[in-house]
């Protein structure tokens, strides 16, 4: 079965660019407009890796994973984050406090990203 | 009769007796033979004369005793300034020449002036001492209500660490009042610590310079403002000129705004980079994509190609709103005003916004009216401050809400209206939005932006076009932004012999 990856942005472009590459790879993915419906989408197909910009409407990235944290079923979902903010984000706050796997600045490369995903979900694989 | 008087009569009267005894001792041998009728007759012609001398003398000195009398009189009556004029010191009435009391009277006028010049003096100092008083005075009067007055709060201390001055603003800043204090030991009365090193610091170190800090304090009011503080030594010149260092004397001065300005640069730094970012990261996402081969139908390399296109656009949108507020406010701009008609502008703003509001499930309907609204108007502006209210309407406005544009003529003006369905805005925020800057706290989230499209708007508005810009809005209730301009009649081609002179000026003012 394909790995589950949902992707999480306010810009629809920059949803439909990583999309188009994690499918090209393999991939099973869904998109969410903003984190609220992110977190719907979370609980009812139970991704196997979330990736969520961080400045949203309604829910922001930050929101989004705390929420995933308070929970038992979404507790030890992977996550990744992108972000147009530049100083205002700490990785090191991000990693240890709430479990964020990498932290990838705007404008990002798809390929990179998609190679972020490949070896998040191998690490998985290998401690599951 | 006085004792003068009565001396000179005693002596007249001894003279008479002298005459006699000295004519009966002379002519008394020479007289022997004569008869005693002749002696007698010699006897008194020699008294009678003796007599007349002595009253002749009595009347000179009891004139003269009349003449001294008038004339001190007359001194006395005298302004003594006048004793310095010649002419009227001359006027005096004169004393018999010779007479003995002319030394005196003299006498009386010299020491009279001396006395009358000392008085002189002694009042041209006093009348000076006093204007230095008052100068003194009023100029003291003057340091305190300025001191008073002066909204930056000022604390002195002497050399023993004690309050000497503070002023109204800073008793209320830090809460003491100096007139009503037991101990005047700045430590008692001042809690913040640092701003009690800073002073003493300056007020003890052999160096001059000013020391600066900049800290935040809590007024009387309970609110935390920052300030900058400068403390320096002052000096106060000893009786030899010397100066003496006697105090230190800091200034507080309140840098809220100038830090709330900076936040607000620091956050507009981050929001412009983060807008500009977002349609790079796409640009940048699909040129990758596209390099990749990822693309490997022509559709699909067109669709990417679009989004790369659309995106540089949208980057393009953002600098120009950058350039232009930054131009607008440099005041070197250049305006291109002329006679449009303003529902075409509005159409084409809503044609522009209409996508956005398409893909929010936002109703966007435009009421405009029938009539021709002519505007004297840079079309390029006036469209970008359509486009500004009406894309942050929708920005604002939940998904299913409604954007409704509006215009009509309303007297001299010609008015369009933004109304829309929106999370609204605080009294507060209604007078702040049009700041640059500028965002609605609890809106942030709720889409990006850069604090610049109301403040450009406004710009435009009221300052390339002359109209007014206002908006009305309550929490939870939507929000109406209203743009008043003045209208421009449809412009008839001038008749040929009209179009030079004060004709053809009155008719381009008319329009403005």
């Amino acid at each position: 079965m394909c790995k589950r990856v949902l992707l999480c942005d306010d810009e629809i472009h920059i949803l439909r660019a990583a999309e188009f590459k994690l499918k090209r790879a393999g991939y099973d993915t869904r998109i969410a407009g903003d984190g609220q419906e992110g977190w719907e989408v979370i609980q009812e197909w139970l991704p196997d890796i979330l990736i969520t910009d961080c400045q949203m409407p309604r829910l922001d990235g930050l929101g989004l994973v705390q929420r995933i944290r308070g929970n038992p079923a979404t507790q030890q979902l992977p996550v990744l984050m992108l972000t147009a903010k530049g100083f205002e984000l700490s990785f090191d706050e991000l990693s240890a406090r709430w479990n964020v796997l990498a932290l990838s600045a705007k404008p990002f490369s798809p390929r990179g990203l998609l190679e972020t995903v490949n070896r998040a979900l191998a690490a998985e694989a290998v401690v599951a | 009769m006085n004792r003068f008087e009565k001396t000179g009569l005693a002596s007249a009267a001894a003279l008479v007796l002298a005459g006699a005894s000295a004519a009966t001792a002379i002519f008394g041998p020479l007289l022997g033979a004569a008869t005693w009728s002749f002696r007698l007759g010699v006897l008194v012609c020699v008294a009678a004369a003796a007599a007349t001398s002595a009253a002749v003398l009595w009347r000179r000195m009891r004139s003269g005793r009349v003449a001294l009398e008038r004339h001190l009189d007359a001194l006395c009556r005298l302004d003594p300034s006048d004793l310095r004029n010649e002419t009227v010191a001359g006027e005096l009435p004169p004393l018999p020449p010779g007479s003995p009391w002319l030394p005196l009277a003299r006498r009386v006028q010299e020491t009279l002036l001396r006395q009358y010049e000392r008085v002189q003096d002694l009042e041209h100092s006093r009348t000076a001492l006093e204007i230095r008083y008052r100068r003194a005075d009023s100029q003291a009067a003057r340091v305190t209500a300025i001191l008073s007055g002066l909204a930056d709060p000022i604390v002195a201390i002497d050399d023993l660490d004690e309050v000497v001055l503070a002023n109204a603003a800073a008793e209320s800043l830090l809460q003491f009042e100096v007139e009503t204090a037991e101990d005047r030991a700045l430590g008692g009365l001042v809690r913040c610590q640092r701003l009690v090193d800073l002073l003493t610091t300056a007020c003890h170190r052999e160096l001059a310079a000013n020391r600066t800090d900049e800290l935040e304090l809590v007024d009387d009011r309970g609110q935390t403002r920052w300030y900058r503080i400068r403390a320096s030594k002052f000096f106060v010149q000893d009786a030899g000129g010397a100066a003496a260092p006697q105090g230190a004397v800091a200034i507080l001065r309140d840098i809220g705004d100038q830090k709330a300005m900076q936040k607000r640069n620091a956050e507009f730094v981050s929001s412009v980079s983060h807008e500009m970012k977002t349609p790079l990261a796409g640009i940048k996402a699909y040129v990758e994509l596209l390099a990749d081969g990822d693309a490997e139908d022509d559709e699909t390399r067109e669709e990417f190609l679009s989004v790369i296109n659309s995106q540089a656009d949208r980057l393009q949108r953002l600098i120009d709103n950058l350039l232009n507020l930054a131009r607008i406010e440099a005041g070197v701009v250049n305006v291109n005003k002329e006679q449009r008609s303003l529902n075409e502008l509005l159409e084409e703003a809503v044609h522009v916004v209409q996508p956005a509001a398409e893909s929010k499930s936002i109703e966007l309907a435009a009421n405009l009216s029938p009539l021709y609204l002519g505007v004297h108007a840079d079309r390029d502006m006036l469209l970008q401050a359509a486009i500004n209210l009406l894309s942050n309407a929708v920005k604002y406005t939940r998904a299913g809400g409604r954007v409704t544009l509006r215009s009509r003529l309303d007297g001299e003006q010609v008015v369009f209206e933004v109304e829309d369905t929106g999370v609204g805005l605080s009294p507060e925020d209604c007078r702040k939005v049009f700041e640059k800057f500028y965002r609605v706290k609890k809106d942030k989230d709720m889409a990006t932006g850069t604090g610049l499209g109301l403040p450009l708007a406004k710009h435009i508005v009221e300052d390339v076009h002359g109209g007014q810009i206002s908006v009305q809005s309550a929490l939870g209730e939507g929000s109406t932004f209203r743009v008043a301009l003045p209208s421009a009649k449809r412009m008839q081609p001038p008749p040929p012999e009209s179009r030079k002179g004060p004709d053809r000026v009155q008719t381009c003012s008319a329009l403005r």
